[in-house]
């Protein structure tokens, strides 16, 4: 048997070999990857069922895999449009008629993509054994009919608009293989039994990414990139980082950072800012003393100086918001009731017989730009005599905070701040304040018979006008309960690398599959 | 040997159960719900009941820890709420990157903290061994997260020379390799100071004694005399400290799994408990606390090899 004799100094040497073959590996890997687009996920996936779709990812990834009747058109205006049909229309108020592209087919040898696909996908939503979170996106569905294998229509019980804003366009619009599906025992997580995307998923490698590949089968235009990588990286600096040092081609950057990035552009990168639709508000608990009283409730109104507070959070990235509703939907108002204005904080307080001011705690989450808004706040309502302790907490105990079921804390609670995220429909901002939900998600424990039966007329409500309407009447009645006080729909910074044009709804969500390599 | 080797054993056996019981406990004291973090607020409360109930949270604590206990012993860490995978194929996937992290950090920073700790204490006294430990100190004083965000900002988004992310290619070593050069230097700088002054101070202990005075004595030479007999009995104690390293370097890996977006345990104890997905967490404590007891029963076991006076102080 030979043996390898290798003496120190060519150890030495050939360490220092490896060692400057990095030097040049960067440029390897970048020639090899202008076909890979990588792009950043702020989590991993869990699941790409659309029943049972857990977060964001999931959404982002099921769009590339699975057909569906219609999307979201890429730009700054908010409307739909065809996914993969050769027809879509709504012939009246409860009757949508749909026929599938032709040349549709499953993966895995499960044949066509049809109409009884479609029947299966959404007739799934709303089975009461599924029970899905998101079958509220297709109440108003009473049953689909098949006509023939590439036709049917969808019957609703009645007129319902956020089925083209929520249900059809995003993850619950998304058409799953009734025969895959079924063999699978009736639904899956993170394997797919059948896929029909512009994209394929070839792998899921769990904390490290997911590999989507150009479907060769795909009847219309092809993906741009022959493989997409999406890169759970929880983290938003590291994110950020990862842009700079051109590892990625597309991320969202902490709302702090844009006006940096704005200013200083990365290397090889640029910065586009979206406006958000989430909504970040300051609440007051109407149940717990001393805000229990109208007036204390109304002094925090006149105390809080948004743009001030805004200021010190998202050092002017960040608008002041109006209501819930952001700009460019439905039900978006013009101003608030309300205004910062001191001495009128005052005058309410000494009306509470609280002139000589009181303690309390606001709660928030640990992110840092709800940590400096409560600072501000926090001084804000010191110059009107209030002191307020400030709670964090990480997102576990956070979320649990104002849930009934969930402990006593929802008694001790007093003001909070919380952002809720939004599609685009007003109903999904509007859901979370009717009474049905005090002691779930609404913790200022407000209860108002009349928003709660405005919430359900508006839902149904076809006249646009008369919907906008109802959506601003329910945020005046929000606001001059005195239980709120509307911070900012926040800013969406995203991180596009030059290499490549991105395809992003009005909010900056990825339409993965219609990015392209920059002409 | 033998003997010594058994009670060491059994020891581990009971120091595992009872870190595990603790630790298990005080996850069970995290405040917050987690039937509404992981279902979300679209879910009704029929759902949420239904999830406590198929996780086991409507039982008392001890019934808790019992059922896992329970169903350890027969390889079944139970299921991962998110993604409804087996918890072990989830913590195993994730385990490899992590341990490759730590041997990797280790070892380098072994390699050069040992001989750099030996040549200070042979050098005792002069300019150079007052540079060892000022640098050996300054790096021990170095939080490995600070390390990890400055060398990538220097090494990756300046100079461009590593990766920002990730663990590299599957079934490419030299790239995993290239995507561990820099987690590596975040976790292993602060062990080199650490190992160099722990060295050191082993090896002042033992010039010191009277069998090397001895072989002073009969002219042989020096350096002979330093890494042949003085290094041999120094080495002990880093022995076990590299076992302890190995378990300790686990939390320092958190921080590295993070920043450098790495995957790991340390990650996914750290997403775990946000998610309040607590069956991933006491599997993931499970597995890195075994570990652990692992690495520490193997450095006792090689010290009381190196050295049978050990051996009878258990």
């Amino acid at each position: 048997m030979s043996t390898l004799k290798v003496t120190r100094r060519e150890m030495l040497a050939a360490m220092a070999a490896a060692g400057l073959s990095t030097g040049f590996y960067p440029k390897a890997a970048l020639s090899e990857d202008r076909k890979v687009l990588r792009v950043r996920a702020y989590a991993d996936i869990q699941s790409l069922d659309p029943a049972y779709r857990k977060a964001a990812p999931d959404d982002d990834v099921m769009r590339n895999i699975f057909p569906g009747l219609a999307t979201m058109t890429p730009g700054d205006e908010w409307k739909w449009q065809p996914d993969t049909v050769s027809r879509l229309e709504q012939v009246d108020p409860t009757h949508i008629e749909f026929t599938l592209m032709d040349g549709l087919t499953w993966s895995d040898g499960y044949g066509p993509v049809t109409a009884e696909d479609v029947k299966y996908s959404f007739e799934r939503m709303i089975s009461p054994e599924v029970d899905s979170p998101y079958k509220g996106d297709w109440e108003a569905l009473d049953h689909v009919e098949v006509k023939d294998e590439k036709s049917g229509v969808i019957v609703l019980k009645g007129p319902f608009p956020p089925l083209w804003n929520v249900g059809l366009v995003f993850g619950s619009g998304r058409i799953i293989s009734k025969k895959a599906v079924e063999a699978a025992g009736g639904k899956f997580d993170t394997k797919p039994p059948a896929q029909c995307g512009r994209y394929l998923l070839k792998e899921w490698l769990p904390k490290q990414r997911v590999v989507l590949v150009r479907n060769p089968d795909w009847p219309g235009e092809p993906g741009a990139f022959e493989e997409i990588h999406v890169v759970p990286i929880e983290d938003e600096k590291t994110a950020e980082l990862g842009l700079e040092a051109g590892d990625l081609d597309y991320t969202w950057v902490s709302v702090s950072s844009i006006p940096r990035y704005t200013e200083n552009p990365p290397r090889n990168a640029s910065i586009v800012v979206k406006p958000s639709l989430a909504y970040v508000w300051l609440g007051m608990n109407q149940q717990a003393a001393p805000f229990d009283k109208l007036e204390v409730r109304r002094a925090v109104q006149h105390a809080i100086d948004v743009p001030a507070v805004l200021e010190a959070a998202y050092f002017g990235a960040a608008a002041p918001a109006t209501g819930l509703i952001a700009p460019g939907l439905i039900g978006h108002r013009e101003k608030t009731l309300f205004s910062y204005d001191p001495d009128k904080a005052r005058d309410f307080l000494k009306q509470a017989g609280m002139e000589a001011g009181f303690e309390c705690t606001i709660d928030v989450l640990n992110k840092a730009e709800r940590i400096s808004a409560a600072q501000a706040i926090q001084a804000n309502l010191a110059e009107i005599g209030i002191n307020v302790e400030i709670r964090q907490h990480d997102s576990g105990t956070f979320w649990s905070l104002g849930d009934e079921k969930s402990g006593d804390s929802w008694k001790t609670l007093q003001l909070i701040i919380s952002r809720f995220s939004m599609q685009p429909d007003p109903s999904f901002a509007t859901d979370w304040f009717t009474p049905e939900q005090i002691g779930v998600w609404n913790w200022e424990r407000w209860n108002s018979p009349e928003y709660g039966e405005l919430n359900s007329k508006a839902k149904l409500e076809t006249d646009p006008a008369k919907r906008h309407e109802m959506y601003v009447r329910m945020q005046d009645l929000m606001e001059e309960s005195g239980s709120y006080v509307f911070l900012t729909h926040e800013a969406v910074g995203v991180g596009q690398s030059n290499t490549i044009t991105p395809a992003l709804m009005p909010n900056g969500n990825p339409i993965f599959y219609e990015f392209k390599p920059a002409a | 040997m033998l003997s010594y080797g058994l009670r060491r054993v059994g020891l581990a056996a009971v120091i595992t159960a009872v870190a595990l019981a603790l630790l298990i406990s005080m996850i069970q004291l995290i405040p917050g719900d987690p039937a509404a973090v992981l279902l979300g607020p679209l879910a009704s409360p029929e759902m949420r009941e239904t999830f406590r109930v198929q996780m086991g949270l409507d039982q008392p604590t001890l019934v808790q820890i019992i059922r896992f206990f329970g169903r350890a012993l027969t390889g079944d860490l139970g299921t991962d709420v998110l993604t409804n995978r087996p918890v072990l194929l989830t913590v195993m996937e994730q385990f490899p990157f992590t341990l490759t992290l730590i041997v990797a950090s280790l070892g380098w920073s072994a390699l050069i903290g040992i001989p750099l700790g030996a040549w200070s204490a042979i050098r005792r006294g002069s300019w150079a061994d007052s540079l060892v430990g000022i640098l050996s100190v300054g790096s021990i004083a170095l939080p490995s997260f600070v390390v990890a965000v400055y060398s990538l900002l220097f090494f990756s988004v300046t100079l461009g020379w590593f990766p920002t992310i990730g663990a590299g290619e599957p079934g490419r070593p030299l790239d995993q390799l290239y995507h561990l050069v820099l987690p590596s230097l975040a976790v292993g700088l602060g062990w080199v100071g650490y190992l160099a002054r722990m060295v050191r101070a082993s090896m002042l202990e033992v010039l010191g004694e009277n069998h090397i005075r001895m072989a002073r004595a009969f002219g042989l030479p020096e350096r002979f005399i330093t890494f042949r007999y003085a290094l041999k009995l120094a080495i002990i104690p880093t022995v076990v400290l590299l076992g302890v390293g190995m378990g300790h370097m686990i939390s320092s890996a958190v921080f590295a799994e993070i920043v450098f977006a790495r995957p790991g345990v340390g990650r996914l104890i750290f997403d775990s408990i946000a998610t309040r997905n607590y069956p991933v967490v006491m599997g993931a404590v499970m597995i890195t606390t075994i570990f652990y007891v692992f690495c520490t029963l193997c450095a006792d076991l090689v010290a009381a090899w190196l050295d049978p006076r050990v051996r009878a102080s258990l």
